[in-house]
């Protein structure tokens, strides 16, 4: 096989590049050898007696004729197909600058269509398809997710990672992190304060199973997991390479130097090497071992022995040997096994085991999201190269003549078809490039224009191999589909007819008249997709969200890690938010464990006596806990009853505050104040426990709703408020109103360091950013569709112009006949028109069905605009059909203003 | 252009295909070093039949042939004081040889043996 390739690749040289050693190309040595031979002939001849000119006859014909011995001799070099290229491709340059403005329109609407494709792919390859950086064949990885009643993909427990880890056979290696990262606070000891780092919780064999190696120093052992906790003197952490060149300037005598990691002294052992994040895309500072999360945490905690905190995602290695399904079913086992040992604690939970992905198991949502933005672009493409196919189609057709000519003296048809294919590859290659050019700048503008985000992602919108292999194939694939059928349809023509140019035009014209419906229908898909969403963010912006977000300043905190208690805990709290207040520029301050536009939401079931909940289980609402003043700072008004006061407290009676969602769920028509709510859960933490007992809560007052204009929904759901005293969070969200919209992040950083320097301010932002970036999404489909559509749009416009002008040229005759023989002007316009407005209206028919169709995927996206909104349906439509009345305008005039004596001459 | 045309070619030797490519290699081990039309005359000579070659058929037979490394030209003059390209067998050319014969041995028999079991 190899000795086979060898020979084709030297032939093939021989054949591209035939001069490399020395006599000249081919043809020209060909020609020497010729005339080389015909000379030996006639010298041949000569001495037998012939004259010179029967020599020379003679000659010739022993050769058998010099243009047919070159002809054979260039089939024999057998690679003739690069000779006919590299003169296709001249030829179609030649016919591409002969017609700019056709090359022009083909060009810019395929580098449309092409790069925005691309421009998404680039986004879908960073996030789903680019392999984890510096991780040992990431193919073999896996994810494994606790399901609950054969759903979700939720983390696990430490004692649950552990039973899995000695259980299965499969597996080579099995490692677990915390699934969020944690914000820590770092310090170096100097005067420079603590920074925020987010930091990862990690098994010790997490690096070894991931294969990751040191950038320098070392990275965790086995030894570093297996000293008991009580033993751990000296902790230890692994920097990132992002981090220790953004912090450190990558001294590498920072290995062995100590830190501080939410007050605790931790030693730096090594950092990971460039790029390396785990197989996530969030962005990471630092790596703890898990025998060291009580250094980080609060003490006493219970994260590895407690069943029920399930905190961490597991992935592993398969063994060799072991497909992914082999795994699956393996470990799907050991889940029902766990879960009839413990039927208390696993109670309809069971595992399951996916291939590592970057977004583990839960990318539904995101996947789906992304192969919306891909179906979106991919309808551009089509549209694009549906025109340039209807484009290309009336070329042929002004071809045909050329073509049954060349048919004529005998070109073949393969050959012809191949010419023809040529030209469209190159404009699309043209296209391909300049599109791949577009998605660069394009990505560039995404990457700047994208908000920013609640955690740090670490993806790189690199255009890589994959996503050039992806635009060259795309470019390739959209010749071939739009190439082909001009192509077969210009070289099919029969030489009289094509001579005599009587062409048989039905089945042309009607292929290219469904290429324009299906522009139009397309473009009225994205219009109205992008409509929808416009609608949908203009709804978002007008409806009253229940709170007022501009003036308000956000920082998260988290106490966890710095020793706080409850009560500790809720007293910082209060302190903290009176200290604020007392900033000159603060009108008023709360803290709040959710803020409206957040991303996590946290969920809690609560009973309400005497009401039988909907699923008969039990109500699910959005839970936030708050401290007094927090609805006037949001100015969310009370409906009813009273605000928390510093006196609902530990020890007081627990109380709470409904949003009037839940009032007019929980008590219809009844008077919610002085009502009680059971509630379920007790702690901050753990599942839902049926074995404690549940805990009344008083309602004292009723909140007007919010709109919560969430990345997830943007509906209000019913939500219950509980006062911080009572029920202690330690992930918490300051929010200050300030006056005249001044910035505060610093002064509220410094007040923060003042009070304890191991807390650090996780992220601070406005809360009109934070509503805004909930929003994302729809900004990105309504940007993306409604620019496209637009793009569809004016291509489809050209789409028609050129059918119904094609059609006038096609027509003068017949119409100057009827002109002639007294047809009214207005009767010939009327003719015109209903031609290309029918295209317009076929095509918006189709149009209105598909987008139907994309509405419902978009509904709940939609802030309760309908899926067939009318407004948005009938905008499109009439915005249609004015433009197919646009595009028709010159066809018609033009068909008005013909001469009858001309037209009749004319041919 | 029709220049690329498939315009009516000229009767090829009636000879199985590849081998032509066989007497032109044997050609040269016996003959050494020949150009071209010495070639031909060499042929036309062993096939008793002067008229019946064209003798530019043999072009397509050694561009083929070098292409492959099996043999290689040189320019050079003839005895007559012409130039012309002398075409010579390289090694991998005689290897190439040696197993070119040995699959048409074995084909040639293989065909004689049915002809002649078919005819009994």
């Amino acid at each position: 096989v190899t000795g086979g390739f060898a020979r084709f690749a030297r032939r093939l040289l021989n054949a591209v590049w035939p001069d490399r050693r020395g006599g000249g190309n081919a043809d020209a040595r060909l020609e020497r050898e010729i005339a080389s031979h015909l000379q030996l002939l006639e010298d041949d001849y000569r001495s037998r007696g012939l004259s010179e000119d029967e020599a020379r006859r003679a000659a010739r014909l022993a050769l058998g004729g010099v243009e047919q011995t070159k002809e054979l001799h260039r089939d024999a070099r057998s690679f003739r197909w690069i000779d006919d290229l590299r003169r296709d491709v001249r030829h179609a340059g030649r016919l591409l600058r002969r017609t700019p403005i056709f090359s022009f329109t083909a060009v810019f609407s395929l580098a449309i269509g092409i790069g925005a494709t691309t421009t998404i792919f680039t986004v879908v390859n960073a996030i789903l398809f680019q392999p984890p950086a510096a991780v040992v064949a990431p193919d073999r990885l896996v994810d494994i997710g606790r399901t609950r009643q054969r759903n979700g993909f939720g983390p696990s427990s430490y004692p649950g990672y552990l039973d899995l880890r000695q259980r299965t056979t499969t597996l080579d290696g099995v490692y677990a992190y915390s699934r969020f990262t944690q914000p820590m606070s770092l310090g170096t000891g100097g005067n420079a304060g603590a920074e925020g780092v987010s930091g990862t919780i990690v098994t010790a064999n997490y690096f070894t199973v991931l294969g990751a190696v040191p950038a320098a120093g070392r990275l965790f052992t086995a030894a570093d997991g297996e000293r008991p906790l009580a033993s751990v003197t000296s902790p230890v952490v692994v920097l990132s390479h992002r981090f220790w060149t953004r912090r450190f300037d990558r001294d590498p005598s920072i290995v062995g130097r100590e830190v501080t990691l939410n007050g605790h002294a931790f030693t730096v052992i090594g950092v990971a090497s460039e790029g390396f994040h785990g197989t996530g895309i969030r962005a990471l500072d630092v790596w703890v071992p898990m025998n060291m999360v009580a250094a980080v945490t609060s003490p006493g905690t219970t994260a590895l022995t407690d069943r029920t905190a399930n905190w961490l995602s597991i992935g592993g290695r398969l063994k060799s040997g072991i497909s992914v399904s082999q795994a699956a079913a393996e470990i799907d086992v050991i889940g029902r096994a766990l879960a009839s040992e413990a039927p208390e604690e696993n109670r309809d939970a069971g595992l399951r085991l996916t291939e590592s992905s970057p977004v583990p198991g839960n990318g539904g949502p995101l996947v789906a999201f992304l192969a919306l933005l891909m179906v979106i672009v991919s309808f551009v493409l089509i549209v694009a190269c549906t025109n340039v196919a209807g484009i290309l189609l009336a070329r042929a057709a002004a071809r045909r003549h050329e073509m049954a000519l060349r048919l004529a003296i005998g070109a073949g048809r393969g050959r012809l078809v191949r010419q023809l294919l040529t030209e469209t590859v190159l404009l699309f290659a043209i296209g391909g490039s300049a599109g791949l050019l577009l998605a660069r700048a394009m990505t560039s503008v995404l990457i700047s224009r994208l908000p920013s985000l609640p955690f740090p992602v670490d993806v790189s919108l690199a255009l890589d191999g994959r996503v050039i292999a992806f635009a060259t194939g795309v470019s390739l694939v959209a010749a071939l589909v739009s190439g082909l059928a001009p192509a077969l349809y210009a070289s099919r023509t029969d030489v009289l007819p094509g001579l005599r140019n009587d062409t048989g035009l039905v089945g042309r014209l009607r292929l290219r008249h469904a290429f324009v419906v299906g522009q139009v229908a397309l473009s009225l898909v994205l219009v109205v997709g992008g409509g929808l969403c416009l609608r949908a963010l203009q709804r978002a912006a007008s409806i009253d969200p229940g709170f007022d977000a501009h003036g308000v300043e956000l920082a998260s905190i988290e106490l966890e890690h710095s020793g706080f208690t409850s009560a500790t805990g809720s007293l910082f709290a209060r302190t903290l938010v009176e200290r604020i207040r007392q900033l000159p520029e603060v009108e008023s301050a709360a803290i709040a464990s959710a803020v409206p536009g957040g991303f996590e939401v946290r969920r809690e079931a609560v009973s309400v006596p005497g009401v039988a909940p909907p699923d008969g289980n039990s109500f699910i609402v959005d839970w936030n806990v708050v401290t007094p003043g927090y609805f006037a700072t949001l100015r969310t008004p009370l409906a009813a009853g009273r605000d928390f006061t510093n006196a609902d407290r530990d020890g007081a009676p627990r109380v709470a505050i409904v949003s009037e969602a839940a009032a007019r769920q929980f008590w219809p028509g009844q008077e919610a104040i002085g009502k009680y709510l059971l509630q379920q859960t007790p702690g901050p933490r753990g599942p839902a426990n049926r074995t404690k007992p549940m805990v009344p809560l008083l309602v004292v007052g009723v909140a007007r709703e919010v709109q919560s204009t969430s990345l997830l929904d943007g509906l209000s759901r019913a939500a219950v408020y509980a006062p911080l005293d009572q029920q202690y969070v330690s992930r918490l969200t300051i929010a200050a109103r300030t006056t005249r919209g001044r910035r505060i992040a610093d002064q509220l950083r410094a007040i923060v360091a003042a009070m304890n320097p191991n807390i650090s301010i996780a992220s601070a932002q406005t809360l009109d950013d934070a509503v805004a970036l909930g929003l994302t999404p729809q900004r990105i489909v309504a940007a993306v569709s409604g620019v496209l559509g637009i793009v569809g749009l004016t291509l489809a416009a050209i789409g028609i112009y050129g059918v119904t002008a094609y059609a006038v040229t096609r027509r003068t005759r017949e119409i100057g006949v009827r002109i002639a023989l007294g047809a009214r002007t207005t009767d010939v316009m009327a003719m015109v028109l209903r031609e290309g407005l029918a295209l317009t209206l076929i095509g918006a028919a189709l149009g209105l069905l598909l987008a139907a169709a994309v509405g419902q995927v978009l509904a709940s996206h939609l802030f309760g605009i309908p899926p067939i909104d009318p407004v948005t349906f009938t905008a499109a439509t009439l915005l249609f059909v004015a433009i197919g009345l646009a595009a028709c305008y010159t066809p018609v005039r033009r068909a008005a203003h013909i001469d009858p004596t001309q037209a009749l001459r004319y041919e | 252009m029709p220049s690329s045309g498939e315009s009516p070619r000229p009767e090829r030797i009636d000879l199985p295909p590849g081998t032509l490519d066989l007497i032109v290699l044997r050609t040269l081990t016996t003959m050494g070093r020949q150009h071209a039309y010495a070639i031909a005359a060499r042929i036309e000579q062993i096939a008793e039949r002067p008229a019946g070659l064209n003798q530019g058929t043999l072009y397509p037979a050694l561009v083929r042939l070098e292409q492959r490394g099996w043999i290689k030209g040189t320019w050079r003059t003839t005895e007559s004081n012409r130039e012309a390209c002398y075409y010579a067998i390289t090694k991998a050319g005689t290897r190439a040889l040696a197993t070119q014969i040995d699959r048409w041995q074995r084909s040639v028999g293989l065909v004689n043996r049915l002809l002649t079991s078919e005819g009994e």
